[in-house]
């Protein structure tokens, strides 16, 4: 007699091969020319990208079902992929998970609705977008890093020298030293938190309608700084240098502008948030 | 040839003259309508060339060619292409998109322009502004409701609170027309919405 525990296993161990069967892999190799562009557009599911050691394009290619093909086509020094849905196909069997390797140069646009949106360890430009995907962008160099989302968290780490530009609308915004010429994120309702240095003469403009938004600081940094609120309130633990003129009102509780710093390297920072709480703080000098 | 390479094609040259271009198109229903869009846009966009600002007349002018072409119907059956689920909620990053651009026209242009003709102009704009917004949200709404319901909570609460910062930020502009702060927070709201739709459209379909 079959015990019910050999029929739980045998149920188990059939729906894990029915799994293993439907789930496939494809592998893609393209040889491209310096400052190549790579576009990855996914519907459902992760795409991560990293440097690869020579001018190659690597694309590894998971695919949840039958129910989604792999479009891949070179033309010239472009290399676009593309999950193409099949009738009847969803959210999990359209799924695919991506992993491409890319040289450091290349220019990379990347698109998910779901997944995760993966960059790190390059200098080319970096172009992010999804409704509900987070993204997570690292150690980028000398590049344009563009994000767009609905409500997935944006996390950027180790941006040098970026022209940064995320627009969320309602997921958290993370940034850690990050600096460039620009770094702007604007979002309806989703909170901003800056922990870094502001670089030096860059133009930082974080806003947000109904978020909070922290900056977190070193005491040193230079940077001419204004935050102002209109129904929220304005916290600032640095002590900065009050400006003989400002073009607005600076209520107390609801506004401040100063200087701090060297003035001849200083950042322009522009904090804005319509009723969201915008707090300046010093970073503590051990970390 | 497949849909990817007729698209291909579409980017290179103008028109869809070749063989197996009108093949494909004859049997792809989604491709079909998608390059009967495409000329429509572009002659929708000669128009609009034509003025600084879209007036109502160009929208009105818009709305009945898509009607005329079946791409606007007051209540969809169940269909299937892309183009046809889409038809009407496809102009809404083109309108969207318009009417940051009409906005920012004016935001420049009325920069040096005195109180009170800015008060009525902001006022104006807006109204215009939210009235068609108001009716595009709803629309935008049942094809997120009819193609991707799982989402459906998600866009309506970002949706609701985009509104409110256009309304919040509106309302700055009109106490405060010659602040530049209340402006570009006007413009940033509407160029969050505009996103929100861009988004919306871009969701794949099978």
């Amino acid at each position: 007699m079959v015990s019910g525990r050999t029929v739980k296993l045998v149920a188990i161990g059939v729906i894990v091969a029915g799994t293993l069967v439907a789930e496939s892999k494809k592998e893609y190799h393209f040889t491209v020319g310096p400052k190549a562009g790579v576009s990855v557009m996914n519907p459902y599911g992760s795409i991560s990208v990293k440097p690869s050691l020579n001018n190659t394009v690597v694309v590894n290619a998971v695919l949840h079902s039958d129910k989604v093909e792999v479009d891949n086509n070179q033309n010239g020094n472009r290399v676009d992929i593309q999950s193409h849905l099949l009738a009847g196909a969803d959210a999990e069997s359209g799924r695919v998970d991506y992993e491409v390797w890319v040289p450091a140069d290349a220019s990379v646009t990347l698109h998910s609705s779901t997944g995760t949106l993966r960059a790190e360890k390059l200098h080319g430009d970096v172009s992010l977008e999804g409704a509900g995907a987070e993204v997570d962008v690292r150690d980028v160099s000398d590049a344009h890093v563009h994000v767009k989302t609905m409500n997935g968290a944006v996390n950027l780490d180790n941006i040098k020298n970026g022209h940064v530009e995320v627009d969320s609308l309602s997921g958290e915004v993370t940034m850690r030293s990050v600096n460039g010429p620009l770094v702007q994120v604007v979002s309806t309702s989703g909170r901003i938190n800056y922990i870094g240095d502001f670089g030096n003469s860059g133009e930082y403009r974080l806003s947000t309608h109904s978020g909070d938004i922290e900056a977190t600081i070193p005491e040193w940094t230079s940077a001419d700084v204004s935050a102002r609120t209109t129904r929220g309130e304005v916290h600032d633990d640095i002590p900065l240098q009050p400006k003989n003129h400002t073009w607005f009102a600076v209520d107390k509780g609801r506004a401040f502008a100063g200087t701090m710093g060297k003035v001849a390297v200083s950042s322009t920072v522009v904090l804005r948030s319509f009723s969201g709480k915008i707090h300046l703080r010093k970073r503590p000098e051990n970390k | 040839m497949t849909c990817v390479e007729l698209h291909q094609s579409l980017a290179e040259q103008e028109d869809v003259g070749s063989w197996e271009q009108r093949t494909h198109l004859r049997e792809c229903p989604a491709c079909s309508t998608l390059v009967r869009e495409l000329n429509l846009i572009v002659a929708a966009a000669g128009q609009l060339q034509e003025a600084d600002e879209p007036s109502p007349r160009v929208w009105n002018s818009i709305e009945a060619a898509l009607r005329q072409e079946g791409l606007i119907r007051p209540q969809r059956p169940f269909v299937s292409s892309f183009g046809a689920r889409w038809g009407a909620a496809r102009w809404l990053v083109p309108a969207a998109a318009m009417l940051l651009l009409a906005l920012g026209i004016y935001m420049r242009r009325e920069s040096q322009a005195d109180h009170a003709a800015q008060q009525a102009l902001v006022t104006s704009m807006g109204n215009q502004v939210a009235s068609q917004s108001d009716l595009n949200d709803d629309e935008l709404m049942q094809e997120v409701a009819e193609n991707e319901p799982a989402m459906k909570t998600q866009y309506a609460e970002n949706l609701r609170q985009v509104n409110e910062s256009i309304r919040d930020a509106q309302g700055l502009v009109n106490e405060s027309p010659n602040d530049a702060d209340a402006r570009r927070s006007l413009m940033d709201a509407y160029h969050q919405k505009s996103m929100l739709f861009e988004m919306a459209m871009d969701r794949p379909l099978p």
